[in-house]
């Protein structure tokens, strides 16, 4: 397995008094709330522990893209993995990703992607994203075009990565008489591309098409809700293009944190990963899904599954609870990767080690228990380990 | 009785409601579409022969491939009328419908006699921003829209049955994809303006806090001859909160100005 870490660089700092004048953390919370100073500390503490990471081993760091929010500081994070380069030598830098179609010209981060890969000697691996639905109202982009400006977008991105340049693109969304990288990739024929998401079927069945062959990437969700979606995929795999899904194209994504008990990481944590759910993450239900974000099918899917997620307040066992939230001792949280791992086999995972509040401290602590305690054991494993699909896929 | 129906607009489902004898008269939506033969029509219904479909993709009728923005969506019309077989008309348009009447008056006014606008969308005014309607939630929303007349009835129809929920997510969808940005406008409509040249009138809620009256005194400014109607104690849906005034006011103005 490919374990990474993950980083959001959310902001801090923020005065969680917010909440009383403030129907969200995104869009309409004032950037008066927002001091550079502090910005400019935890900028540079967060690639320290992105950094740490990677030299004690983990075999990536990802970072990805937020705009107009508290939740994480990355509207570029091309900016951040830039930064990464050049601190790192052999760990993978993902970017998880970027959302290519809200730009009105998606081949000013194809080049980026481009540069970065050669910088680091092929390192890179490209997510692309539709962004989350908030992104919507700070973006300009229409909704209702989302997912057929997304696909456009990747047709052109892939084509001007693979394809002899000068050539002439002609789109529904995007118009380009010349498309003529430079640089090209240095991986061939480009980076690996992943697709993150919550669990679009859209997404899914996208990604896992044969022509594709995406590594799918679920985010924040209740254990059912990855063992679904994941499953989903392979399924899709099988009973739509007729063929087996590799673990390599599978990937899971969750704030974890250990300490030396069950009961002191559950203590420790506990604030901070509330303040991720509870206010970082407060959105609601029409900022998160605008209309036309959603197809009607995903919509209903979504109302039952992501109201579990952001609407409601949760508590530290709540969310550990409902396996949207890895913490305990090195043995707990080993052992239940470990299992996860046997049920769904996912050959990569990222670990969100730093979320919300949690401080300088307590983050590197947990990235180093991390590394000693729980990395080698997951590096070990393979889809040997993996027993098969067992449960009924996603309706 | 009005009558429901379904006609073919080159290969496009449009479902259309239409009752009344008299004139042709198109009722266009806003972006709240329709929620059913709502007062307003049958108010007008006693002096036209009242025309209103559900635009493409919104209610009852299916989204029309390649029909993205306001601009297609006069166009389409074009067709909507040729396939209706009308060949002169009075048209009333609310909110987003509005804003089709005058891309289609800017681009032909051949078949139209008269022009209601009521609280249009389709202007900008620079310094005057309009209100959000899609970050709101459903209270929020007829918090914005309503001027504190009762809305529960309105608010009914949209959780009456499963399919007038799938309605009310169909409506909102329809509504990002014609009018999510710029929001609610066309900063070029302005500019072509003077080429409606059929008899306006203008009616808006003085409480209006989606589209505010500002945009009321911007449009008569543009229009040659336009008169105008404020309708008090209202928002931003006149014909929901005043149906019977706003028809009163446009049937006496498209009988005064028809030609």
């Amino acid at each position: 397995m490919k374990v990474f870490v993950f980083h959001l660089m959310p902001y801090a700092d923020l005065d969680m008094g917010y909440k009383d004048k403030y129907r969200a953390a995104w869009v309409v919370l004032p950037n008066s709330y927002f001091d550079p100073k502090k910005g400019h500390d935890l900028y540079n503490r967060y690639l320290d522990e992105l950094e740490l990471a990677a030299e004690l081993g983990f075999d990536g760091v990802s970072v990805n893209e937020h705009h107009q929010n508290a939740y994480g500081l990355m509207p570029s994070p091309v900016v951040m993995a830039a930064a990464l380069t050049r601190r790192t030598k052999t760990c993978k830098i993902a970017i998880l990703g970027n959302a290519f179609c809200l730009r009105e010209h998606p081949l000013t981060l194809a080049e980026e992607h481009a540069m970065l890969d050669c910088i680091t000697g092929g390192r890179l691996i490209s997510g692309m994203v539709r962004g989350i639905g908030a992104e919507y109202y700070s973006m300009g982009a229409n909704p209702a075009f989302s997912h057929a400006r997304f696909q456009e977008a990747h047709d052109l991105v892939v084509q001007a990565w693979t394809k002899p340049g000068p050539f002439a693109f002609e789109g529904k969304f995007y118009h380009f008489e010349y498309v003529n990288l430079w640089p090209r990739p240095y991986q061939q024929p480009h980076p690996p591309i992943w697709a993150p998401s919550t669990g679009s079927t859209e997404t899914i069945e996208w990604a896992a098409h044969p022509l594709r062959r995406y590594v799918y990437l679920q985010a924040y969700s209740p254990v059912q809700s990855v063992v679904r979606y994941l499953n989903y995929y392979r399924e899709a795999a099988q009973r739509m293009y007729g063929y087996t899904a590799s673990s390599e194209q599978i990937g899971w994504s969750a704030p974890m944190y250990i300490a030396e008990t069950d009961e002191q990481a559950r203590k420790e944590a506990g604030p901070h990963i509330e303040a991720l759910f509870n206010r970082l993450l407060r959105l609601p239900f029409e900022m998160m899904f605008p209309p036309g974000y959603l197809s009607a099918k995903s919509l209903a899917n979504m109302r039952s599954h992501k109201r579990s997620v952001t609407g409601q307040e949760h508590t530290v066992d709540s969310l550990i609870e409902a396996g949207i939230f890895l913490c305990g001792s090195p043995d707990t949280v080993r052992k239940q990767l470990t299992d996860a791992h046997r049920l769904l086999g996912f050959q990569n995972l990222l670990c969100l080690l730093q979320f919300a509040t949690l401080p300088r401290d307590l983050t590197e602590k947990n990235i180093r228990l991390f590394a000693r305690e729980v990395l080698p054991a997951l590096q070990q494993l393979t889809d040997k380990e993996y027993t098969g699909m067992e449960t009924q896929a996603a309706e | 009785m009005p009558t429901d129906s379904d006609i073919d607009v080159r290969g496009c489902k449009i479902h259309v409601r239409r009752g009344g004898h008299g004139d042709p008269l198109l009722f266009l939506h806003g972006a709240q579409g329709l929620s059913g033969w709502e007062p307003v029509l049958a108010a007008l219904a006693e002096s036209f022969d009242v025309i209103a479909p559900d635009h493409p993709g919104f209610g009852q009728s299916a989204i029309a491939d390649g029909v993205d923005d306001v601009g297609d969506l006069s166009l389409f019309y074009f067709d909507v009328l040729e396939a209706l077989g009308v060949s002169s008309l009075h048209v009333v348009g609310h909110c987003l419908g509005g804003w089709i009447a005058m891309e289609m008056a800017i681009r032909s006014t051949a078949r139209m006699k008269t022009l209601t606008l009521v609280a249009s969308a389709g202007l900008r005014l620079e310094g005057v921003p309009r209100a959000d309607m899609f970050i709101c939630n459903q209270d929020d929303l007829v918090q914005l829209l309503f001027a504190g007349n009762d809305a529960t009835s309105w608010q009914q129809v949209w959780h009456a049955s499963p399919e007038w929920e799938e309605i009310y997510d169909r409506n909102r969808f329809a509504a990002a994809r014609f009018s999510w940005q710029p929001r609610l406008c066309n900063p070029k409509l302005a500019r072509w303006l003077h080429r409606i040249d059929v008899p306006t009138h203008i009616v808006w809620g003085e409480h209006d806090k989606v589209i505010p009256p500002a945009y009321a005194a911007g449009l008569k400014d543009r229009i040659a001859g336009a008169t105008m109607t404020m309708v008090p104690a209202c928002g931003h849906l006149p014909h929901v909160e005043q149906p019977g005034q706003v028809a009163a006011v446009a049937s006496q103005f498209i009988q005064r100005g028809a030609p």
